[in-house]
């Protein structure tokens, strides 16, 4: 293992090289597109010996690799935004084909209006699709949880394609000191690929093929008890990345709980910034206030019994979301209130489109919470400054 | 290898569930089996699973075979003629 100051991109490009993919499908789009680059480039050195496929949209990137592991080898692709909605229907083909795949999702605003900066919206608007989807806070987070992703999506238990998320620009372009596992330390970590059914001309078969009502009912119920019983999994794998490959992260929870045990309140945040939600718990601890932070890693599956028993016992709880289900609010607070409709709950909704969220902006959204002026849910900034190029055509 | 409650959306293909489709044809395919070099493209390809490989080269099912002409579309030395039914 050796340590380097890399990009959240390069840290899950070197991943995946690790992982011993053997097809990689590229297409690029902001901010992922220097993951696929890298790729291209390891495989351009002899370094990483995959087929490149280079495809004309998302939906043929997924399609591609979707093809390719049916007929058993491990595969690979990147996207974000418009690239991840463009592949929405391959991306619910590929999970009720219960092919294991494993793709990263470098997390952008949706348009219109275009922009190109961080919001979640796109990756949690994939939540139903029967994927698994974990969320990196770390560059070495993105490139611990890639590694992982593979083993638990190939898992018998599984069999479920997987997601991992990381905040675009904060997360993919930012350089930070990662711990790179050596080659031996991830082969002993992950097994070569296994399926229960492949792609063979001496045995053919047909994926994913017309079901009757009552079968197809029965099908999405395996799928769901699938996902159910990936917790114990992803637990599993964890530890034993932990003890196998990279020993600096912790791995044996789906989520993470900071300074929860004696905490009155919680924080609950995912991705990047509960780095700086951190910072804001120990400086309100500073203060005397019992504030903790629980981590969200895992959205899909959703670990409720952990949820309840950390944070059901809370005076208070804020949730903090960089996504937006319109007129219902956002996503983590939704599901928070569906786990815990006794707990005192509110949400914000911010960070969208790239808007800055410092320690501060989190610090005074906390304490506003605290102070208790706020209703259930609310958006920040919620005031911005409209934009007109020019008048509507309708006014003369 | 699977557990219980895993169930997979696969089936292996078998001649037609809804009855015998052959009469649907217009235009059926005939093997030339000097020309057929026996590399299975027609099989593979075929939607209908009604090629079966026979001897080093391949046979039709003209019981479910729907004409659609893939098969001699594939062969890459056209050793499949599709020919009108009536004749």
């Amino acid at each position: 293992m050796i340590s380097k100051v890399i990009s959240g991109n390069e840290a899950v490009a070197l991943g995946v090289k690790l992982s011993r993919v053997k097809v990689i499908a590229i297409y690029p789009i902001t901010p992922q597109t220097y993951i696929i680059e890298e790729l291209a480039a390891m495989r351009d050195k002899g370094e990483l010996d995959a087929e490149v496929i280079r495809v004309e949209s998302e939906h043929s990137a997924m399609a591609a690799v979707y093809g390719a592991a049916s007929a058993g080898v491990r595969v690979y692709t990147a996207t974000a935004s418009q690239g991840l909605l463009y592949m929405h229907e391959m991306i619910w083909w590929v999970a009720g084909s219960r092919i294991p795949i494993v793709m990263t999702v470098g997390t952008r605003a949706v348009g219109a209006p275009w922009n190109i900066w961080n919001e979640h919206t796109d990756f949690m608007s994939e939540r139903d699709s029967g994927w698994i989807m974990a969320f990196a806070s770390t560059p070495q987070e993105a490139l611990d949880l890639t590694i992982q992703a593979f083993k638990i999506s190939e898992d018998e238990r599984v069999f479920l394609p997987m997601m991992v998320g990381m905040d675009g620009f904060i997360l993919s372009h930012t350089k930070t000191r990662v711990y790179i596992p050596s080659q031996e330390e991830v082969d002993s970590f992950l097994p070569p690929r296994k399926q229960p059914y492949v792609l063979d001309p001496e045995d053919p078969v047909d994926i994913g093929n017309m079901f009757q009502p009552i079968d197809y009912m029965k099908f999405r119920h395996s799928m769901h008890l699938a996902m159910l019983n990936s917790k114990e999994v992803i637990k599993e794998i964890g530890k034993e990345y932990e003890k196998k490959v990279v020993p600096v992260g912790s791995y044996s929870s789906l989520n993470e709980s900071y300074k929860l045990d004696d905490a009155e309140y919680a924080l609950v945040s995912m991705g990047a910034w509960s780095l700086d939600a951190m910072q804001v718990v120990d400086e309100l601890r500073n203060m005397g206030v019992k504030i903790g932070l629980y981590r969200i890693r895992y959205v899909r599956p959703w670990d409720e019994e952990d949820i309840k028993r950390k944070l059901g016992d809370k005076d208070g709880i804020l949730v903090l979301d960089r996504s937006v289900s319109f007129g219902r609010g956002g996503h983590l607070y939704l599901e928070l209130k569906a786990t815990l409709p006794d707990v005192n709950i509110k949400g914000v909704v911010t960070g969208l489109g790239g808007v800055a969220i410092n320690k501060d902006a989190i610090s005074s959204l906390t304490k506003k919470f605290i102070e208790g002026k706020t209703d259930g849910e609310w958006f920040y900034p919620s005031e911005v400054e409209k934009v007109e190029l020019r008048n509507p055509r309708y006014i003369k | 290898m699977s557990l219980d409650y895993q169930f997979f959306p696969v089936s292996r293909p078998s001649e037609g569930g809804g009855g015998k489709t052959g009469n649907w044809r217009i235009v059926k395919p005939v093997v030339n089996l000097n020309k057929c070099i026996g590399c299975k493209a027609c099989f593979l390809w075929c939607p209908e699973n009604t090629i079966i490989p026979t001897d080093g080269k391949v046979s039709i099912n003209y019981e479910y075979c729907k004409g659609c002409g893939v098969c001699s579309n594939v062969c890459p030395v056209k050793a499949i003629s599709m020919v009108s039914e009536n004749d």
